[in-house]
């Protein structure tokens, strides 16, 4: 249960080489929850490591609490993590498994029986303490992983690298919100790494978009959706992807020609424009359209549905209320809240 | 339908068993036969065919007209075991760290090390005679128990390297991540969480290990004189002008009998599961 500080941390696996992560500066709360999104070789897995200790970074510094750990081996960093690969000590029990870090520490028996029951209790895997950890099943196993992290009362965060990806669709939902409660009951700081979006923003109060050894972004889900501060994280997050579409500027104004959508533009700004806005915020309209195309495609989506529109300009995809009756070919017009709409120079957010 | 197929199961391994059990058979009958018995035809049931003796068995322990071998097999039983188990307990930490950690010799990676380790049994052994005997000269340690343990080692370690690093490797790092990170030293990683997955390899290494160790002539024969003898040599040395079957039966009989003992355990041991499901 550590703040986590990373003071202009980066690394290169080879010196002089290209940077797997680049240059950052970040601070996780103690008890926080975080994740790293980002397609894989973004460098998250690399961050992952540093935090761990496998790697030891090429620049910068890791701080827990205050204390530079940089230096310090895996071992003295009384961290736990749980692998994308359900991974077990196969020759022991599950309660062996349980009190293994324990017994790394030469915590007393009696001391360590106690502490591992709880833990077994808490994770209900009191029944099967004293099965070989092998016969248990993938999310069984993840969570023995998790217990690891807690029976130490030091632990100063649990690293989660894509824990869910080989759980089943039904245990993942269930595991999804044991580890949201284990954060909230032991205050255990939690560093989840994925390349799922959902999985991301909703487990995480900050989630840290990477991409290409970069942090793009780092903030709630609710400024990464509304907000995203380049064209890459408004793809990346929300689905469908954020709509984005040419733009020129006209007379101090940045407007996607053939429809209403216009933007103030900041002096001085470039020619590569485009505007954007999420498919949740805009709405299907007839009178105060602000552009119409031809319906190409629709979605059904439970209570919504997704509906494409070509336009000139490029294709629009919107998320209505299931039951508009459109067929592709229709015409439908979209309205749009200006307060919605996005300007991105160059890739990135402007206004 | 599914009974004929178990009957042709069973035939044809009761046919298989024979063929492999005949030889066995036919050295026991011989060795307890005489001159007489063994040149008057086949004969397989003593008394009703052959009138028995033990002459043959009498000569493996300083009979008329042989040697006593108990000497030779407990000085056989001492080499390969204890070249056996230093070679086992290197080779596996040698093949734990060329499986995990990465090493630079030169020009040389991991790969290349580790065929470096096989590739020594790639030669025919007979090029490392003269340097082996030079060496134990040098060390003063020709014909002597201590220098054929050396020289084994050296000859079983690179089939423990082998086959270990291959177990090993089977294995996850994240396994050894994990450890690390519940605060164990690489040492106790290796110990406690690494090497109760790898106990089947350690068997199969350790058999092949003794089978070798224990059917080598050549080294036995190359560096020993009269002091030290082993099995393999002692038996050879049975032989005479009129080939003695008899002893030279009975001889085999023990010779074969240990690995035949501890193919039949083993066999039990991983047939029953015991370490199934330690890997995997």
């Amino acid at each position: 249960m550590a703040e986590i500080r990373l003071e202009t941390l980066a690394h290169r696996y080879s010196p002089g080489g290209t940077y797997a992560l680049k240059p950052l500066d970040m601070i996780w709360r103690s008890g926080g929850t975080y994740a790293l999104l980002g397609p894989s070789g973004c460098g998250k897995s690399t961050m992952l490591n540093i935090i761990s200790g496998l790697i030891r970074p090429s620049e910068g510094r890791v701080l827990f609490d205050g204390q530079d750990v940089t230096a310090f081996d895996t071992g003295r960093r009384r961290i736990a993590q749980v692998f994308q690969v359900p991974v077990i000590y196969r020759s022991m029990t599950v309660g062996q498994n349980l009190g293994f870090p324990l017994v790394c520490q030469g915590v007393p028996a009696a001391h360590r029986r106690k502490r591992v029951e709880a833990i077994a209790e808490r994770l209900g895997l009191t029944g099967a303490l004293n099965r070989p950890a092998n016969a248990l099943t993938a999310d069984q196993k993840q969570l023995v992983s998790l217990g690891r992290g807690l029976v130490r009362d030091d632990v100063a965060a649990i690293l989660l690298d894509e824990p869910l990806t080989v759980i089943d669709p039904q245990q993942k939902f269930e595991l999804r919100r044991i580890l949201k409660e284990i954060n909230a009951e032991f205050g255990v700081t939690m560093v989840l790494v994925t390349h799922d979006q959902t999985e991301a923003m909703t487990f995480a109060e900050e989630v840290i978009v990477m991409n290409t050894g970069e942090v793009v972004q780092a903030g709630s889900p609710r400024d990464l959706f509304e907000r995203p501060l380049t064209r890459h994280v408004g793809s990346f997050i929300g689905a469908p992807a954020m709509n984005f579409l040419p733009a020129t500027a006209q007379g101090g104004a940045a407007v996607v020609p053939g429809t209403g959508l216009s933007m103030p533009l900041p002096e001085g700004a470039g020619s590569a424009l485009s505007l954007g806005f999420r498919p949740e915020h805009a709405r299907l309209a007839t009178a105060d359209a602000i552009l119409s195309g031809t319906v190409t495609r629709l979605w059904f989506e439970g209570l919504d549905e997704i509906i494409a529109i070509r336009h000139p300009a490029g294709e629009i995809r919107l998320r209505a209320p299931a039951g508009t009756g459109l067929v592709p070919g229709d015409t439908a017009g979209i309205a749009l809240d200006p307060g919605r709409l996005r300007l991105y120079l160059d890739d990135r957010l402007m206004a | 339908m599914k009974t004929l197929y178990l009957a042709l199961k069973y035939l044809a391994v009761t046919l298989w068993s024979a063929f492999v059990i005949f030889p066995f058979l036919w050295m026991l009958s011989t060795s307890f036969k005489t001159s007489n018995a063994v040149t008057g035809g086949a004969t397989w049931l003593p008394w009703a065919q052959f009138e028995p003796s033990l002459a043959g068995w009498k000569s493996l322990f300083g009979g008329a007209g042989g040697i006593n071998i108990v000497k030779p097999y407990i000085n056989s039983v001492i080499v390969t075991g204890s070249a056996s188990v230093i070679a086992l307990v290197l080779g596996t930490l040698a093949a734990y760290g060329l499986s995990r950690f990465t090493f630079r010799a030169g020009p040389l990676r991991n790969g290349d090390i580790t065929f470096f380790f096989i590739s020594q049994r790639i030669m025919p052994p007979i090029v490392l005679a003269i340097p082996f005997f030079l060496m134990l000269r040098w060390l003063g340690l020709l014909d002597s128990l201590a220098g054929l343990i050396l020289v084994y080692v050296a000859a079983l370690m690179p089939i423990a390297v082998w086959v270990m690093v291959d177990f090993f490797n089977t294995i996850p790092r994240a396994l050894d991540e994990m450890a690390w990170m519940d605060g164990c030293t690489p040492v106790t990683t290796f110990f406690r969480v690494i090497l109760p997955n790898v106990l089947p390899g350690l068997v199969v290494a350790g058999m092949f290990c003794l089978i070798f160790g224990w059917n080598d002539f050549f080294f036995a024969f190359t560096l020993t004189f009269t002091e030290t003898q082993l099995l393999p040599v002692s038996i050879v040395a049975l032989n005479s002008s009129v080939t003695p079957w008899w002893s030279l039966s009975a001889a085999a009989i023990v010779s074969v009998a240990p690995l035949a003992v501890l193919a039949f355990v083993v066999e039990r041991f991983l047939a029953k599961g015991g370490l199934a499901g330690a890997v995997r």
